[in-house]
């Protein structure tokens, strides 16, 4: 998890000027969702589908001129730490026995499944790292806002995000604190030290909070942070969500096609 | 991290794996491994949980709820990223749904918890946006709201204001609450076609009783903290405490 916090900046290739960044982030996030539900919620074995997503993917990665080998490390790294689950859906009953080893056999129907499990999981990986390198933090939330999720619930999700960082910082320095008084020298210590620092950083939590909120006060806080002018749907978003749309009900109705011309 | 289990199990089809299984899986479920009745039915499922849980937030914390929150849910995640020692040689890190139930109460918590799934899945991608309804359905309703209740039986049971009653319910819920989400999720893979039920099941089962003792563990320290040091801020405080001592000075 976090292998890639870094500074907690995402964004870092949100300052380019492609088609893909001249869309509004409300469009941009719509997009990226409607392919990945589509890719995802696509049953096993529609090959086809896929290579029509696939191809829409890598279509949107091109013209978004995200740098092709940031993508690469961070799908990789995500791909990688699930990866490994993957294999326990090879060993299933069903189908034709392909390898049998002992009592380990494959099945064309666990080739199957893990095929189109590590597809549609790597395609979505991809989409989605597209969207987080090319949108920054508040604009993807501001744009959920604009997509009717609740109001309370985002501005949540606002103060959240400000202090990740503050918390993520405050509880490693109280686990150097405890690792220079050689505290974790034993498993059994270490558990204790680790329980009280977590209760301790409650306290601090709630007492943090207090004063968040005294002094968001103090500072005239409405709601939600505000956004300077707020960019507006224009054709080419219209034109953008269309041609996503298109691709989503085309993928599934090659399969279909297919499927009839051959039975 | 990741630990290979090694399960021999003379199921129907004789099946057998070696299966390897992060703790991670468990609580974060990726894209594209449930199929679409199941992701559907937690999305429902989740979606209502989150509109009950903003209205009696908003209702309990009027104007406090933002920031305070927020700083909780950062607080479940910052937690979320540290490793420590599972009794069994491994290392595994806390999962936090009894935590913030015991702390924040279950609506508070479940929303923190439901908060922390959200940024996990948009920003970083550690867990699927189509399968976001089930990881809350999971942690969020079973491991926080449902673990909140199993602790709070287990309080009345045992005594409202000891230590006896809130250490031990504490205890039991976070294991209970713990178990009971990877069973479900390995239902929810089975359900899905994606994992065949017997290997999800006594995978997931064999890995997260030892998961779930790591997480009683903790839990029940950082509780006992709190009991000790500001037992006010327990949600629904013992009584005696609350009475008799005056809440630390700020």
């Amino acid at each position: 998890m976090l292998l890639h916090i870094g500074g907690f900046r995402l964004d870092t290739e949100s300052d380019r000027n492609t088609p893909w960044h001249q869309l509004i982030p409300r469009t941009r996030v719509l997009c990226a969702f409607l392919l990945v539900f589509a890719i995802a919620l696509t049953p096993n074995g529609q090959w086809l589908t896929w290579a029509v997503y696939g191809l829409a993917v890598a279509a949107i990665a091109v013209i978004s001129q995200v740098r092709l080998l940031d993508l690469i490390k961070r799908v990789a790294v995500e791909f990688l730490f699930v990866g490994l689950v993957l294999l326990g859906t090879l060993f299933r009953s069903g189908g034709e026995v392909v390898w049998q080893w002992g009592i380990l056999r494959i099945t064309t129907e666990g080739l199957t499944v893990l095929g189109s499990v590590s597809l549609k999981m790597l395609l979505c990986l991809t989409m989605l790292n597209i969207l987080v390198l090319t949108t920054s933090i508040s604009n993807l939330l501001h744009a959920l806002k604009e997509l009717r999720v609740p109001k309370l619930l985002v501005a949540i999700l606002f103060s959240m995000h400000r202090y990740i960082q503050v918390l993520v910082d405050e509880i490693n320095c109280m686990k150097k604190a405890a690792q220079s008084r050689n505290l974790f020298a034993q498993a059994r210590g270490k558990r204790l030290v680790i329980g009280n620092i977590m209760g301790s950083l409650f306290i601090r939590t709630l007492e943090r909070g207090e004063q968040i909120h005294q002094a968001m006060l103090a500072r005239g806080y409405t709601g939600l942070p505000p956004v300077l002018d707020p960019p507006l749907s224009q054709a080419r978003d219209r034109r953008a969500l269309a041609i996503v749309l298109i691709l989503v009900l085309s993928g599934q109705i090659f399969h279909w096609q297919l499927r009839s011309t051959f039975n | 991290m990741l630990l290979f289990n090694v399960f021999c199990g003379n199921q129907a089809a004789s099946f057998s794996a070696v299966f390897p299984v992060a703790s991670h899986l468990a609580m974060h479920i990726p894209d594209g491994f449930l199929s679409l009745p199941v992701s559907l039915a937690t999305w429902l499922i989740a979606i209502a949980l989150i509109a009950i849980c903003l209205n009696k937030v908003q209702g309990d914390y009027q104007e406090r709820a933002v920031p305070l929150m927020g700083v909780c849910a950062a607080f479940i995640f910052a937690a979320q990223m540290i490793n420590f020692p599972i009794p069994g040689g491994t290392s595994g890190h806390l999962l936090g749904g009894t935590l913030a139930g015991v702390l924040l109460g279950p609506w508070a918590g479940s929303l923190v918890m439901t908060v922390v799934f959200i940024v996990q899945a948009v920003l970083f991608q550690d867990g699927g946006i189509t399968v976001l309804g089930a990881n809350i359905f999971n942690m969020g309703l079973v491991g926080t709201f449902g673990g909140y209740f199993v602790y709070e039986t287990i309080r009345k049971a045992l005594g409202w204001n000891s230590w006896r009653g809130i250490g031990t319910g504490t205890a039991i819920a976070s294991w209970v609450s713990v178990f009971v989400a990877s069973l479900l999720c390995a239902v929810q893979l089975a359900l899905s076609g994606t994992i065949a039920l017997p290997i999800a099941l006594s995978a997931m089962a064999s890995w997260h009783v030892m998961i779930g003792i790591g997480e009683a563990v903790i839990t029940t320290i950082a509780i006992g903290y709190v009991y000790r040091t500001r037992p006010d801020l327990l949600y629904k405080p013992p009584r005696s405490t609350t009475v008799a001592k005056t809440p630390v000075p700020r």
